[in-house]
């Protein structure tokens, strides 16, 4: 069975083949003609390399993700199970029932991520996929390990951000939502913290300070 | 009937007075720029001195430039902020005493919104991804739902505040820029510096540090400059990438000071082609601080009946441009 590609992103193509009998996602970092090729090799296989790694430590967080079943940091290429599945980025967009639950689960699961240590670095709503009744998450190329509010904070920055910029009709009531979600796993304290340092980092970020 | 807007630029460094047409022309467009001394960086009461004085002569200059006489000006506008308060308040002076002598309307605008509606104009570019790259700002930026939203931002310094200070630690004097560009011309030698993402976000100040630290040590200036180019350049441009990508959106277009760099520019050609998105180049008189930005943006907000009056006619130095309702693109 050749592969198909189903997915043109970024900094990643993505396609659908088959792996020792098994339907997989290949997902190839391309070469930036645009960074110098020292720096792009650099990037992509320490990029290949994390998410490898990061989508296990996922899945032993309790969150759902993709299998990983092959991984080679030369050819900067991942091989992992294939999931089957609507976007949230979509379901938004179409103002699906059940959405803003959805978005209270994503709460929590982003918060039992940040409490066993992992930030997902890149938690837009094309990255969430609805399979089988549960949010799946996907692209840990941009994840780490940390447990520092400011860390957490920039995770969570960037849901807002894309609700804001992608789905701005329901932002607000889907990002109230997914801090609740948030706020009953990781507690209420810790929740509270972490909104405090999203707000100030709101406010250093607009507009630059003089220095 | 063709109208007339008369826009007042002074956030930072730049204090500059344009009048616009309805139809969009640029009547004129004059500047004054603050230079700061060498070493060091820009001190806004300094910048505002120096705006105060310059003033008169270049409100002169801006109205005998576009060959209209004052009394065809139907509005007066301002930029609001975000900026340097005493420099934007020098601008608003100014704005307030205009429009309350010709007995015409007062119109507040965003500085960033003004960077990108004037590039729109002179691009002809509808519904573009954008990049503003400046002194005060890094951030990517996308229209949706009546405002533009910020899809991803720097999370300390901004990429002209990056060049800036490196450039002052090597002894230049602010804006350095250029001479870093010219500086990374001479170079091909790749040193690695932090490369930092997060998401749809960046952050320069480990790169800075590590540069300063190579500086110290001995390592060329212009290796530094190169590696630096290469490096923050190709981060700005992976979340414009990302921000293109996830918006399925088929224009770029850069302003904002840093704009004016070749390499980044090239950098974001190759980048659009491979998603077969136009680069909408803005001409360098325009993608940096000037009145027209304020001129234009006045005129598209008093065309849906954007004013303030004279008495609440104030200054708002980090005034989000997230904020900002834009009836006039719906």
């Amino acid at each position: 069975m050749g592969r198909v590609l189903i997915y043109r992103g970024a900094e990643a193509d993505v396609s659908k083949g088959e792996w020792r009998g098994l339907e997989a996602a290949f997902k190839v970092r391309k070469p930036f003609a645009y960074r110098h090729p020292a720096l792009d090799r650099m990037v992509r296989r320490q990029r290949t390399g994390r998410e490898a790694e990061m989508l296990k430590s996922a899945k032993s967080a309790g969150v759902s993700a993709p299998y990983v079943y092959d991984v080679d940091t030369g050819a900067s290429t991942l091989v992992m199970e294939f999931i089957e599945g609507r976007r949230l980025r979509e379901l938004a967009l179409s103002s699906t029932q059940g959405l803003f639950k959805m978005f209270e689960e994503m709460g929590e699961e982003v918060a039992r991520l940040h409490g066993s240590g992992i930030v997902h670095g890149d938690l837009t709503t094309a990255n969430v996929v609805r399979r089988a009744g549960r949010n799946v998450y996907l692209d840990f190329g941009l994840s780490m390990h940390t447990s520092k509010v400011e860390d957490h904070a920039v995770d969570l920055r960037l849901v807002k951000e894309t609700l804001r910029g992608a789905h701005s009709a329901i932002s607000g009531l889907a990002f109230g939502r997914l801090l609740a979600g948030y706020s009953s796993v990781a507690g209420e304290s810790r929740a509270k913290r972490v909104a405090s340092q999203l707000r100030n980092i709101e406010r250093r970020g607009r507009y630059a300070r003089v220095v | 009937m063709n109208r007339y807007v008369l826009g007042i630029e002074s956030t930072a460094h730049t204090f500059s007075a344009s009048v616009v047409s309805s139809h969009g022309e640029i009547l004129s467009n004059a500047k004054s720029v603050y230079v700061a001394p060498k070493g060091s960086g820009i001190h806004p009461l300094e910048a505002s001195r120096s705006h105060a004085s310059s003033a008169a002569s270049l409100l002169g200059v801006a109205i005998e430039e576009s060959g209209i006489g004052v009394g065809k000006i139907s509005a007066v506008s301002y930029s609001m902020g975000p900026g340097l308060g005493p420099c934007l308040r020098v601008g608003a002076v100014v704005a307030r005493t205009l429009c309350s002598l010709l007995e015409k309307p007062l119109v507040p605008v965003n500085h960033a919104v003004g960077h990108i509606e004037l590039g729109c104009l002179v691009t002809r570019s509808k519904d573009p991804v954008v990049l503003l790259v400046s002194g005060g700002h890094t951030m990517v930026i996308s229209h949706s739902g009546g405002r533009w939203r910020v899809l991803g931002e720097t999370l300390d310094l901004t990429l002209g505040q990056l060049l800036d200070q490196f450039g002052r630690h090597a002894g230049l004097a602010s804006p350095c820029g250029g001479e870093i560009e010219r500086a990374a011309l001479r170079s091909t030698r790749y040193l690695g510096l932090p490369y930092v993402v997060k998401g749809n976000d960046v952050s320069f100040s480990g790169m800075l540090t590590a540069a300063e630290t190579m500086l110290d040590a001995g390592k060329r200036f212009d290796d530094i400059a190169f590696s630096i180019q290469e490096t923050a350049f190709a981060m700005v441009v992976e979340v414009t990438e990302r921000a293109l990508a996830f918006t399925g959106k088929k224009e770029v277009m850069v302003v904002g000071g840093v704009a004016a760099n070749r390499r980044l520019s090239r950098m974001m050609s190759a980048m659009a082609r491979r998603h077969s998105a136009r680069l909408r180049g803005v001409p360098l008189e325009y993608s940096g601080d000037c009145g027209a930005q304020i001129a234009w943006t006045g005129y598209l907000a008093h065309s849906k009946g954007v004013e303030v009056p004279v008495n609440e006619a104030t200054v708002s130095q980090s005034w989000r441009l997230d904020s900002v309702d834009t009836p006039w693109r719906s």
